[in-house]
């Protein structure tokens, strides 16, 4: 049976840079703690890394009303409706999309190509030190026991909430945001923001698209790999049967 | 006189052919596996992960095998005269039982376009399958895996169709052909007629 997409709507503007769901993440999926450096910004771990799945991204913004304007942003898996990763993976089952249509993973059917990192808009996907891959699942396991991902669950102002997606839209919208952004994007994404200004400003791709060549090779040479095979194979039997073998004797005597 | 044999193809030869084609076919059959998720391929290598070990190694030796290729078809390949033109104007006298083609060298012209195909896609395809496995220490390095997937990709493409024809006309197409690939030798009285200028030029 069919379920209503799931998504996760985040709103920078009430995320009060607490870092609870980096620790909520980090706790629920038992991911280690990493030895860091200071970078002269309070983000921390500079990046995604194999364990680190989510994390808050500290921008420094100011408007011309605001001197001091800070914008948090939760980074992690954005689960695309239409995934670069899922498209580019040549190893079936690897990555695979939940009933709630997040973008999971299973690290035993990961062959550790690495291709779903340069197949992904946003830079997500990371690598084990077993070389396999690793990213924001959504918690799969706990939301299909019907709970929310353990950010959501221990975000204490609702900056990052968990949902039907259709109705996370319906709630931003009420509140005013006249576009949020993942709504469209990539046949929509599964981590959708309501951002009070332009998404560049919070270091987000204003049209996050699959790579050009990803899209060119699923849809021109995949295609292309078996029609052209069968075109050969079926062009020579064709070939065989209305023409037929070079015997040089017949051409001798037609001379 | 009419049972006369000539040498066409050394053992070394023949036995690279061999591997260039085994390892194709082994590369060719794990990529269509990797391409379309084909399961029942992969649980036939033992497994999606050791397919790609396999796939890999396979290029390797592919590799390998195509470079010394370069001794066997590259010189005769690279020359292109009048009547490699003429042999290319008449289709190679495939297209009728009538035609008859120009005298030909140690390997006729379609011959010479495959063996340059073959070569550039599969120097293409080797690369590119190299950057993809290896991915050497670059700042972009996303990028240059983009563009090694996309020429892998053509290159298989070209391949794919390429090699099914020269099969079919090393074959049933032109009875007799195979036998290089086994043996190594033909019988003077062919080779006079489908390669006249080597059989002149070798003096046999």
């Amino acid at each position: 049976m069919a379920i209503a997409r799931k998504a996760l709507l985040i709103s920078p503007e009430l995320c009060i840079g607490c870092r609870g769901c980096q620790t909520a993440c980090k706790s629920w999926n038992q991911l280690p703690g990493q030895k860091t450096r200071n970078t002269g910004t309070f983000q921390n771990p500079p990046d995604l890394t194999p364990s680190l799945f989510n994390m808050i991204r500290y921008v420094e913004m100011p408007s011309e009303t605001n001197m001091v304007r800070w914008l948090f942003v939760s980074r992690r898996c954005m689960h695309c409706g239409d995934a670069g990763c899922m498209k580019i993976c040549p190893a079936p089952g690897a990555l695979y999309r939940t009933k709630e249509g997040a973008v999971a993973f299973n690290k035993e059917k990961c062959i550790g190509c690495k291709l779903c990192v340069a197949g992904c808009p946003f830079d997500v996907p990371r690598y084990d030190e077993k070389d396999k891959v690793t990213k924001c699942h959504l918690c799969f396991d706990r939301i299909a026991e019907g709970l929310q991902p353990a950010c959501a669950k221990t975000c204490p102002t609702g900056a990052i909430r968990y949902g039907e997606r259709d109705s996370l839209i319906g709630s931003a919208k009420k509140l005013g945001y006249a576009k949020v952004y993942g709504e469209t994007d990539l046949d929509g994404l599964g981590a959708i923001y309501a951002f009070k200004d332009a998404p560049k400003l919070y270091g987000m791709s204003e049209k996050p698209e699959i790579p050009e060549s990803v899209v060119f090779w699923h849809k021109v040479l995949k295609p292309l790999a078996y029609i052209g095979l069968g075109g050969a194979v079926a062009a020579s039997l064709l070939h065989y049967i209305a023409i037929g073998p070079k015997k040089d004797e017949e051409v001798k005597k037609d001379e | 006189m009419s049972n006369d044999m000539v040498k066409k193809a050394s053992s070394f030869e023949i036995l690279n052919h061999w591997v260039l084609a085994v390892s194709f076919f082994v590369l060719t059959i794990s990529g269509y596996a990797f391409l379309f998720h084909l399961e029942q391929v992969g649980s036939v290598f033992g497994g999606f992960n050791q397919m790609k070990v396999i796939h890999n190694w396979a290029g390797v030796v592919f590799g390998v095998s195509l470079f010394f290729t370069i001794f066997h078809y590259l010189p005769v390949s690279l020359k292109f005269t009048a009547d490699d033109f003429a042999w290319i104007g008449k289709a190679g006298g495939y297209l009728s039982k009538k035609a008859a083609v120009p005298p030909q060298d140690e390997l006729n012209a379609g011959q010479k376009l495959y063996y340059l195909v073959v070569l550039i896609s599969g120097i293409v395809i080797s690369a590119s399958g190299i950057v993809i496995w290896l991915r050497p220490m670059a700042a972009d390095i996303n990028r240059w895996v983009l563009i090694s997937h996309l020429l892998h990709n053509i290159s298989f493409d070209l391949m794919v169709i390429a090699i099914p024809a020269h099969m079919y006309l090393a074959t049933l197409a032109n009875p007799g052909t195979f036998r290089i690939m086994v043996y190594g030798t033909v019988p003077l009285a062919w080779a006079k007629k489908r390669h006249a200028k080597w059989v002149q030029r070798m003096g046999f």
